[in-house]
């Protein structure tokens, strides 16, 4: 079966953990996803500036390496993001800032994509909240 | 789908008002606490009717040492809960 | 055929961005010819009250999202009667007019659509 997901939480919240650990189950259970969509404060999921404590997960690093090793489609909403000061090195130049701090293998993109994948999906699982 | 706590919430009476037969609910994160003894929110589910079917995530019971859970509740891990989201046609997760 | 969306709207108007994103999900599939319905359910029916002033708290309203919605081909509006008389707003004119629909209203609006966005 083809899912599309979605995050609506930012990576230290319970949801994004949970989000994770079903997009692994799966593709473990020889599912596909079609893309990964990050919106509200999951666009943070993406910030390549996240420090985790040490001895805390760090699913932010988590979800990248997710994406990147699984060849994910990993989208971020690029208003959301930019509202929460994730920006990718064209964003940063447009609005004069300082740095970019989008992770590597994300894409910033527009809600359309996530009616897009929606589309090619069965099945569109949200996760957010707690 | 739930993730809320029950007792600071309203998301667990507005989604058991919308369930409608041959649903199912999946208790995830501190919405698990609503299967906590001696609650009204463990009251609520046990009246759900018989063609709603209660789920809840195995791991958010077990850091939660939640005992003593209805005999109509199924657990599930992972592996689980992506199975129950492809016999159900759709997926409702309260954000 | 095109896979149609139900989006759920829980939240207050001034609550943070969370109201205007959802309906910002609502005009992207719009914009796209999706078939999209938007329900407003708990604290979003108080999107849908008359007369409210952003300008107040140097926030945009919504209303201008709201009016777009039919402009994007959004038409299928609803509300839940008891988040509106729970609220007060059981006999107050709403803009825009939406369906307002019972328990089991509700219940048969969800199964009607392939997917749902609550948020």
């Amino acid at each position: 079966m083809k899912f599309a997901i979605a995050l609506f939480s930012a990576p230290h919240s319970p949801a994004s953990r949970r989000a994770l650990r079903f997009a692994e189950a799966a593709l473990a259970g020889g599912h596909e996803i079609v893309r990964l969509f990050f919106y509200q404060d999951g666009v943070h999921s993406a910030s390549a500036n996240i420090v985790a404590p040490q001895d805390e997960l760090d699913t932010a690093a988590e979800w990248s390496h997710f994406i990147a090793s699984a060849q994910l489609d990993g989208v971020v909403c690029i208003a959301a993001a930019l509202r929460r000061g994730v920006l990718d090195a064209r964003e940063a130049e447009r609005h004069g800032r300082p740095a970019a701090n989008l992770a590597q293998g994300w894409e910033l993109s527009g809600l359309g994509q996530l009616h897009e994948a929606a589309q090619q999906a069965d099945r569109l699982i949200c996760f957010g909240g707690h | 789908m739930l993730s809320h706590s029950p007792f600071s919430d309203g998301r667990l009476a507005s989604c058991l008002r919308l369930l409608a037969a041959g649903d199912a609910l999946l208790l995830t994160g501190d919405a698990v606490y609503a299967l906590a003894a001696d609650t009204v929110q463990r009251q609520a589910l046990e009246l759900m009717p018989d063609s709603v079917a209660l789920f809840a995530l195995e791991e958010d019971l077990q850091a939660r040492a939640l005992v003593s859970l209805p005999a109509r509740l199924t657990a599930v891990d992972y592996s689980g809960f992506v199975d129950l989201c492809t016999r159900y046609a759709r997926v409702n997760s309260w954000l | 055929m095109a896979r149609s969306m139900l989006i759920v709207s829980r939240q207050s108007p001034w609550s943070g961005p969370g109201a205007r994103e959802a309906l910002d999900i609502a005009l992207a599939g719009g914009a796209y010819d999706l078939p999209i319905g938007l329900l407003f359910l708990d604290d979003g029916v108080l999107q849908l009250a008359p007369g409210q002033h952003g300008a107040t708290l140097q926030q945009k309203d919504l209303t201008a999202n709201l009016k777009a919605l039919s402009l994007f081909g959004v038409d299928k509006l609803y509300a839940c009667a008891r988040s509106l008389a729970d609220r007060g707003l059981a006999n107050t004119a709403l803009a825009p007019a939406v369906e307002i629909l019972d328990a089991q209203g509700l219940a048969e609006l969800i199964n009607r659509y392939d997917q749902v966005i609550t948020l």
